[in-house]
């Protein structure tokens, strides 16, 4: 792993540099809102901020995919999509970067998606490390840390007058071998004031959310009165599974008019009734109680069996924008002192 | 002040009472400002119940949620009734469900609580970032006292209210079986200043503002979900055949959405702000809500959720409304 850093004067260059020939999408502020989005010119993101409002898998994963188009006819006229643009994702966090590789598994299994996968392979990731963590952030629950490199090709850490680069991967090294003039070999000191700062950065993290044993423990307690306890309050809107990073579920429609239309893949949420929802009328998760028990399960039960690692991340939008105060990380700890 | 003592012995003893399945209230919530509704279904429960500027939430809309699956063979209804502890602002809901038929005033018990402002979540998350530890406020006159760890901070109420607060003219709860503490009576007067200046704007500019903000619109549905009065067995944007409102969220569907739900609550929307408070994206939803509240009242002269006894606005017919706006 290549070990640079990067002055602040030349951070704008660097980004002004990528976006000569990529496509660079980064967090910009829309009308009070961080979001990751497309930019111009390197002056437009804001890059003080804790964590992006709508998560970046978006990005891979559009809440609403067109897979392919269609025309009336006696043929079928049909019109595939392309998926192949190159982009840089700039300022991605390490939750958020982790919360892709977690996406991956979803995504080839017995079908290789394709749009997702494309994307997926066509994008590079430079990350930047979180320095000042929020409120529900709980990433080293998870076995993480706020400034890890492991999900992304090249991370950023901000260690002051200065950015520690850290470069991971063969397309992280294309890029900064392209852009060679803005970085220098890190010293040792630079390298001891990363370390510094990520210990900082993991010693903010104030909530703690207890998963030892949580998948053994979530085999025991699926009919335990506790998920009702926990359901009762929610009111069933998406927002936790839309915010989240890591949810992945999606509804197939077609949508046409008399002379075009459309095959579209729209994110679905798990807490809507209508998701289980049989043809017959017949609902398996008849109940919050259900849907609430099956987003906890999905990540820390379902998940881990099949592909050993949670399917959690610990960036805490769902903790922060849930309208009832439905706390992830009480959740898990409370189902893990749960008598079966 | 309410008196918290008050309000968790008249629980335990409602929660006594053989024909209450439950009430719902509040309780401290999991970190720093945040407070949770909160289920008593024994005596013991009542301890729970808390009720400060942060209970922002309308209650209301947990009996309209109330799920009923199938019953099994021999199984009787449980037709027992729902306590709800509710603000002013809270009781227009129940007030205008009840008027709508949607909840049987039998079915159920109202505690009311005359509320003198809640503090608004995001504001005071802004001012005081970073708290995990549960704070405390309290009620003091014009400001509120803020408790983090051990020390106190008085902020002025028009700081950290919601705009419905500012407006409020119904601080107490106008329909209610007990009365926690003492009505309030309210001086303010709600003269819909911004949507009076929103109206002088040309068509262009309040078409680009609104674009804006439908574009941020992911249709997580928290708006309705968390609004006591969108309680449609099947809302019309789920339904598929016929298809309403398409899935894709873009600006085209995400306008339509945002418009079909104000307009479904035309003169029947009391201003709770629900909706905008659980908004995800940060959508000023109260604004377009407000817009048909004035027009509602400036055409009809109709309040919604006041009297239990009076007819919904669009199932009643006066001879002398003015029709103006009809071409």
């Amino acid at each position: 792993m290549d070990k640079l850093v990067l002055s602040k004067n030349d951070f704008t260059k660097f980004i002004d540099e990528l976006l000569k020939k990529d496509t660079v999408f980064a967090p910009v502020e829309n009308n009070g809102t961080i979001i990751f989005n497309q930019i111009k010119k390197s002056n437009e993101p804001n890059f003080n901020y804790q964590n992006s409002q709508y998560p970046p898998k978006a990005i891979l994963f559009n809440q609403t995919e067109t897979l392919f188009k269609f025309k009336p006819g006696p043929k079928g006229d049909i019109e595939p999509i392309k998926v192949d643009e190159k982009k840089i994702i700039f300022g991605i966090r390490p939750c958020d970067a982790k919360s892709l590789a977690i996406l991956d598994h979803a995504f080839t299994g017995d079908y290789k998606d394709p749009y997702f996968l494309t994307r997926r392979d066509n994008s590079i990731l430079i990350g930047l490390s979180c320095t000042k963590p929020g409120v529900n952030c709980f990433c080293t629950s998870l076995d993480d840390s706020p400034a890890s490199s492991k999900y992304v090709d090249i991370l950023l850490t901000d260690i002051g007058d200065k950015y520690y680069v850290e470069v991971v991967t063969e397309k992280g090294k294309q890029i900064t071998k392209n852009t060679s003039k803005f970085f220098k070999p890190a010293k040792e000191n630079d390298t001891k004031n990363k370390k510094e700062i990520e210990k900082q950065s993991v010693n903010a993290i104030e909530r703690i959310q207890k998963t030892e044993k949580i998948v053994e423990k979530l085999d025991k307690i699926f009919d335990n009165k506790f998920w009702k306890e926990v359901a009762d309050r929610c009111v069933g809107c998406g927002t936790c599974t839309y915010l989240c990073p890591t949810c992945h579920c999606f509804d197939i429609q077609d949508e046409s008019t008399l002379t075009k239309g459309a095959r579209i893949r729209v994110w679905d949420t798990c807490m809507n009734p209508e998701y289980t929802i049989h043809a017959s009328g017949y609902n398996p998760r008849p109940e919050r109680t259900n849907r609430v028990r099956n987003r906890v399960y999905h990540k820390y039960n379902y998940y881990p069996k099949n592909f050993d690692i949670i399917a959690c991340v610990g960036c805490g939008r769902c903790i922060d924008l849930c309208p009832v105060n439905i706390d992830i990380i009480d959740v898990v700890t409370r189902a893990g002192e749960v008598k079966p | 002040m309410v008196n918290e003592k008050e309000l968790q012995d008249v629980v335990e003893k409602t929660i006594k009472r053989d024909d209450v399945k439950y009430i719902v209230g509040y309780e401290k919530g999991t970190y720093g400002f945040q407070v949770t509704p909160s289920f008593a279904y024994k005596p013991e429960d009542a301890k729970k119940f808390i009720f400060s500027p942060l209970c922002v939430h309308n209650l209301t809309v947990f009996p309209m949620l109330e799920e009923k699956p199938p019953l099994r063979k021999g199984e009787e209804p449980d037709s027992r009734k729902v306590g709800v502890v509710v603000k002013g602002c809270d009781s227009r809901a129940v007030i205008q469900i009840i008027q709508e038929k949607g909840l049987d005033r039998d079915k159920v018990v109202i505690i009311g609580i005359p509320c003198t402002g809640v503090v608004d979540p995001k504001k005071i998350e802004a001012k005081f970032p970073g708290i995990i530890k549960n704070a405390d406020i309290k009620d003091d006159g014009d400001n509120f006292v803020i408790t983090i760890d051990g020390k106190s901070h008085k902020v002025a109420k028009d700081e950290l209210m919601p705009d419905k607060c500012k407006t409020c003219e119904y601080p107490s709860p106008i329909l209610y079986d007990i009365l926690i503490g003492k009505e309030i009576k309210s001086t303010k007067k709600e003269d819909y200043k911004n949507v009076k200046n929103f109206e002088k704007k040309s068509m262009k500019e309040k078409w680009e503002y609104w674009e804006k903000q439908f574009d941020k619109c992911i249709r997580c549905y928290a708006c309705r979900n968390a609004c006591p009065l969108c309680y449609c067995k099947e809302c019309l944007v789920d339904q598929l055949n016929p298809q309403w409102v398409r899935r894709s969220v873009d600006v085209s569907e995400n306008t339509a959405w945002n418009f079909l739900r104000a307009f479904h609550l035309a003169g029947r929307c009391i201003g709770c702000g629900q909706c905008e408070r659980v908004c995800p994206m940060d959508l000023p939803l109260m604004e377009l809500n407000k817009k048909l509240e004035k027009d509602v009242k400036e055409l009809f002269e109709y309040i919604p959720g006041i009297n239990a006894e009076e007819k919904p606005l669009l199932a009643m017919f006066k001879p002398d409304d003015p029709e103006e706006f009809i071409l």
